[in-house]
């Protein structure tokens, strides 16, 4: 039995180190490397768009408001999804019901707005003049985030690489369009629940090549 | 031991938690009351005996390298099970993958040798396949083309080729030992 000396060999070898570096938890590196990846995203929003003029007095417009905090509420849901998935058997929490939410209040708000504009006006809000702009840019900013996520995850054990870098991906996707939402005129729920939402999940795309890329173990 | 801790699973967690603080004796006793189960799912994984072994280290390496994405307010069994389920179906794969080379090589070299059975078994063997594959792995194995060639005349790609031919071989090579068995 040659082959089980070697497995108990190696059991002896493991057991001299009993105690994990202090270091080695995904969370252990969460702060200073999303502050990392975000100050990335905020770097690029400055230098290639920057704030809208009277950004504060558009704010106080719920439907405004709602633009810029569904996607980073969407983002703060995500991330502990994220940092679970990359657990064997961790249980998923009750953030996973709850990011619902979000898709269904960009569904209301569009149907909201959908049904008190006049047909004439529907179809011009909803086009608006900035999609060019908009999605590249959500995508764009999400990377130095999804970057980050990804070189925390990998400190992780996920089983399902691909869903696990998709829910990093939608951590960014959420926190970019937070700040693109800034820059972006366009008010209306007839737009920006459409295209917000469709950048968001280009942005979990890439998080799920990313995942499947680099957090295989 | 705390007479309250029948479970297996509450002992384990509580051998790994003492592990997880720097107890080496602990964690030496995880390791050995988890290897049977380890065991367990990388036969589940691999018909080939002789990996078993190889596979249960890798896990047992998996379990050491991710021992810190155990939460330790959660059973431990759920995850030890996930890790060695992940981590064997894995290495089983990349074994399937790699072995059959050699296999080729055997096979060769018992035709140089003019072993007629042996490729008489392999012609038979390569008929229980569908055409297409059985025609890949002549050309490659048989005949020494390279995949390159062969993918220009189906109109494949040289990594199209190759995966077709690693997948025929796997086959072929299950086929086989169903045979022996």
């Amino acid at each position: 039995m040659t082959e089980k000396t070697t497995t108990d060999d190696l059991i002896a070898k493991l057991s001299a180190e009993p105690a994990p570096a202090p270091t080695a938890s995904p969370e252990a590196m969460l702060l200073r490397r999303m502050a990392l990846g975000f100050g990335g995203t905020l770097v690029l929003f400055f230098t290639l768009l920057g704030p809208r003029p009277q950004l504060g007095l558009a704010m106080t417009d719920p439907v405004v408001l709602a633009k810029t905090a569904l996607p980073f509420v969407l983002a703060l849901l995500a991330l502990p999804l994220a940092l679970n998935a990359a657990r064997p058997a961790a249980p998923r929490g009750w953030q996973a019901q709850a990011i619902w939410v979000l898709p269904m209040a960009a569904l209301s708000l569009f149907m909201l707005a959908y049904a008190t504009h006049a047909p004439a006006d529907r179809l011009r809000l909803f086009v608006g003049h900035s999609i060019p702009v908009c999605m590249p840019a959500i995508v764009t900013l999400s990377l130095p985030v999804t970057a980050a996520l990804i070189s925390i995850l990998r400190r992780g054990a996920p089983l399902n690489p691909p869903v696990c870098g998709a829910l990093a991906g939608l951590v960014a996707g959420g926190l970019a369009t937070t700040v693109y939402s800034t820059f972006c005129t366009e008010d209306s729920p007839l737009f920006y629940s459409v295209w917000y939402s469709l950048g968001i999940a280009m942005a979990a795309g890439v998080g799920a090549w990313a995942g499947r890329r680099w957090l295989t173990w | 031991m705390d007479p309250q801790m029948t479970t297996r699973d509450e002992l384990w967690s509580d051998l790994l938690r003492r592990a997880l603080a720097g107890d080496g004796p602990c964690y030496a006793r995880f390791l050995h009351e988890a290897t049977p189960v380890i065991r367990k799912i990388a036969r589940a994984r691999c018909t080939v005996e002789a990996e078993v072994e190889d596979i249960v280290q890798e896990v047992l390496l998996a379990v050491h390298a991710k021992r810190h994405t155990w939460r330790s307010d959660q059973p431990v069994s759920p995850w030890l099970y996930a890790i060695a389920r992940y981590k064997a179906a894995d290495a089983a794969r990349r074994r399937r993958v790699a072995v059959p080379i050699e296999d080729v090589v055997e096979t060769l070299e018992d035709e140089a040798a003019g072993d007629v059975t042996a490729a008489r078994d392999l012609a038979r063997l390569l008929d229980g396949i569908d055409p297409r594959a059985a025609g890949i792995v002549r050309a490659v194995g048989v005949e020494g083309e390279s995949a390159g060639e062969v993918g220009a005349r189906l109109g494949m790609s040289e990594g199209a080729v190759r995966v077709a031919y690693h997948r025929a071989m796997t086959k072929l090579r299950r086929m086989a030992e169903a045979e022996d068995d």
